[in-house]
This record gives structure tokens, C-alpha cells and sequence, in this order.
């Protein structure tokens, strides 16, 4: 589920070396990880948090048509 | 400024198929450019050595810089400037977008993006993305809130890809239209119930593009005003009787 997330952030980067997701699941939550270059925080947060929030409900059916599960997406910087 | 001429490089069975075929991918008619043969082709001898032809379409007017030969070899994901072109860029990249998402997101329906005739101007293309399928409300979602993402995260995709801000439209299962419909409905309703009453009639919570329809139905309803309060994605009208 979590190539809609891979393919949105790659489709608005403008480094996609640098996009890193990942999906780990605890119960009934899954919990996607996003990573992207400092730089291109912004592209996938946007103003107000509306590419982010955009991404959460694409996500969250790709959720419900993979494992039903709950979704939780964090969208952070490389360490 | 070095002047760019667009240019097309068309192969095509033989030299009148290759013109005719690179005038309907410029959309140009055949003043417009001026053609010059590259190859003639051969039929060969029972099929043994057979070429096809190969002209070079140059349009004549110079507001057009696009490299040439793009456009026919990659027809996909590639921004060509050239006029005729970049409309049918536009309108393939769209498609190819919103079908990689849904695909995506594990949704398995048909994707059909055409030109907007009516909305669209040469140098400003609007596209309409329809999809159609069974059981597609996931994609549409509460209050359309995921058809309104989905239609986001297109616009935001193919605008990067082609440079520039994009006119993609989205709908699903001709949503918009029935929406449209009974909002109008719905307006009129409580446009009358508030008369009636003559207290303030307030609507659910809706997106700016839906609360403009509601606007829009009650515009010539002189025994009331209609405005928008709070703030999104709670914001809504409330329908005020006229005193």
C-alpha cells in the first residue's frame, strides 16, 4: 500500500534519490513512513499540510483495499 | 535569441501517409508547414529491403520552439512545446497519472482523459479525467474528500511534469454532474424553508468549489442572501431570509 506514497512523493520531488518510505505494522495500524531530502519538505507537506493531508486519503484507501488496516502516515526529515 | 523552429520528423509507410500523419500531430494544416523529405522509403522486393518514408514537417510561424523529433519517440511522460502537441501532452500524461494512482492504490477502473472543449483555449488546455468502474465510492469518498485529494495530487503531478500550473478536471462515475444536480436541489429547499421560516437555514459543511454552487443557485433568489461562515474543512452556507 505504501507505493501511492512512494509514487506521489517521487512524482513531486525534486530529488528522488532521496525519497525513502517505509510501512510497519503494530495491531490494526500501519504506520507509513516518508522520507524525503530537507529541501523538498515543503513539495510533500505543502501549504497548511495539504499535499500531506492529500497523500493521507489516497493512502488510506489503498489501506482499505490492501489489509483494511488503519493508516498512520509521518512525513519526516533524513536524519 | 536564436530563432527555434518547431519541427516534426514523421515515419510513415510512405511519404503521403508520414505528412498527413505529422499534420494531425501538429493539428496544422498542410500551409502551415513546409516538408522536406528525408527519405523516400523503398517497398523493397517482397518485403526484403523495405524503408519507410521520412519527412521533416517545419512550421512556418515562429512563436513555436520545441525540439524536434520528441514527440515521436517518446509520445509518453515527455512535455513537448509545440502546438498541437502539447495539448495531446497534457491529455496523455493526465490519463497516465491518474491511472498510475488508483492503480496504485490497489483501485482497478477504467481512465479516460479527453480536452475539454468548452473550457479550454489553444494556449490554455483544460482536461477532463473521467473514470468509470463498479464500486468506486472509496475513490469518491465522504463529502468527495478523496476525489478533491485525488484531483489535487494530479494537478500538482502533472503541472511538475509539464512546467506549469495544469487544468485537470476529475470525476468519477459522473459524480460532479448528479452532485451539481442535487445540490442545486438542495439549495432551493432550504432557500424556501428559511423563507418559511424566516430564521437562518445553515447547510453542511461542503468545499469551496460546492458552496460556490450553492451561491451561484440562489443568486436570483431576491428574498434571500446567502454567505459562508467558519473555517474549512468546516466552512459552510448559511441561507439568511431577507427581513
Amino acid at each position: 500500500m505504501q507505493e501511492i506514497i512512494e509514487y506521489i512523493a517521487r512524482s513531486l520531488v525534486d530529488d528522488p534519490t532521496q525519497v525513502r518510505v517505509s510501512q510497519r505494522r503494530q495491531g490494526s495500524t500501519s504506520n507509513v513512513r516518508l522520507e524525503v531530502a530537507k529541501q523538498d519538505m515543503g513539495r510533500v507537506i505543502g501549504r497548511g499540510g495539504k499535499v500531506a493531508n492529500a497523500m493521507r486519503l489516497l493512502l488510506r484507501v489503498a489501506a482499505s483495499r490492501d489489509n483494511n488496516s488503519r493508516v498512520r502516515l509521518d512525513i519526516v526529515e533524513p536524519e | 535569441m536564436t530563432e527555434e523552429r518547431t519541427t516534426l520528423e514523421m515515419i510513415a509507410p510512405t511519404i503521403e501517409e508520414a505528412i498527413a500523419d505529422g499534420l494531425a500531430e501538429l493539428g496544422l494544416s498542410k500551409d502551415d508547414v513546409t516538408v522536406e523529405t528525408l527519405d523516400e522509403g523503398s517497398k523493397g522486393i517482397l518485403g526484403i529491403g523495405q524503408r519507410h518514408a521520412r519527412v521533416l514537417l517545419t512550421v512556418k510561424s515562429e512563436e513555436d520552439k520545441a525540439p524536434p523529433e520528441k514527440r515521436a519517440q517518446a509520445p509518453r511522460r515527455t512535455y513537448d512545446a509545440s502546438n498541437g502537441d502539447h495539448v495531446e501532452n497534457l491529455i496523455s500524461i493526465s490519463e497516465a497519472t491518474v491511472g498510475e494512482l488508483i492503480e496504485k492504490m490497489g483501485v482497478f477502473a477504467e481512465v479516460k482523459a479527453t480536452l475539454d472543449e468548452e473550457d479550454s483555449s489553444p494556449d490554455y488546455p483544460s482536461v477532463n479525467v473521467d473514470i468509470t468502474g463498479s464500486d468506486l465510492s472509496v475513490l469518491i469518498g465522504r463529502r468527495a474528500e478523496t476525489l478533491e485529494a485525488l484531483q489535487y495530487i494530479t494537478r500538482l503531478i502533472v503541472g511538475k511534469e509539464i512546467g506549469h500550473g495544469a487544468r485537470v478536471n476529475i470525476d468519477i462515475e459522473g459524480y460532479r454532474a448528479r452532485r451539481e444536480q442535487s445540490l442545486k436541489t438542495l439549495a432551493e429547499q432550504m432557500a424556501k424553508q428559511a423563507i418559511n421560516s424566516g430564521r437562518k437555514q445553515a447547510l453542511e459543511p461542503m468545499p469551496a468549489n460546492e458552496r460556490r454552487l450553492v451561491h451561484m443557485a440562489l443568486r436570483d433568489f431576491e428574498e434571500v442572501t446567502t454567505e459562508s461562515v467558519g473555517e474549512d474543512p468546516r466552512r459552510k452556507v448559511v441561507i439568511i431570509p431577507n427581513a
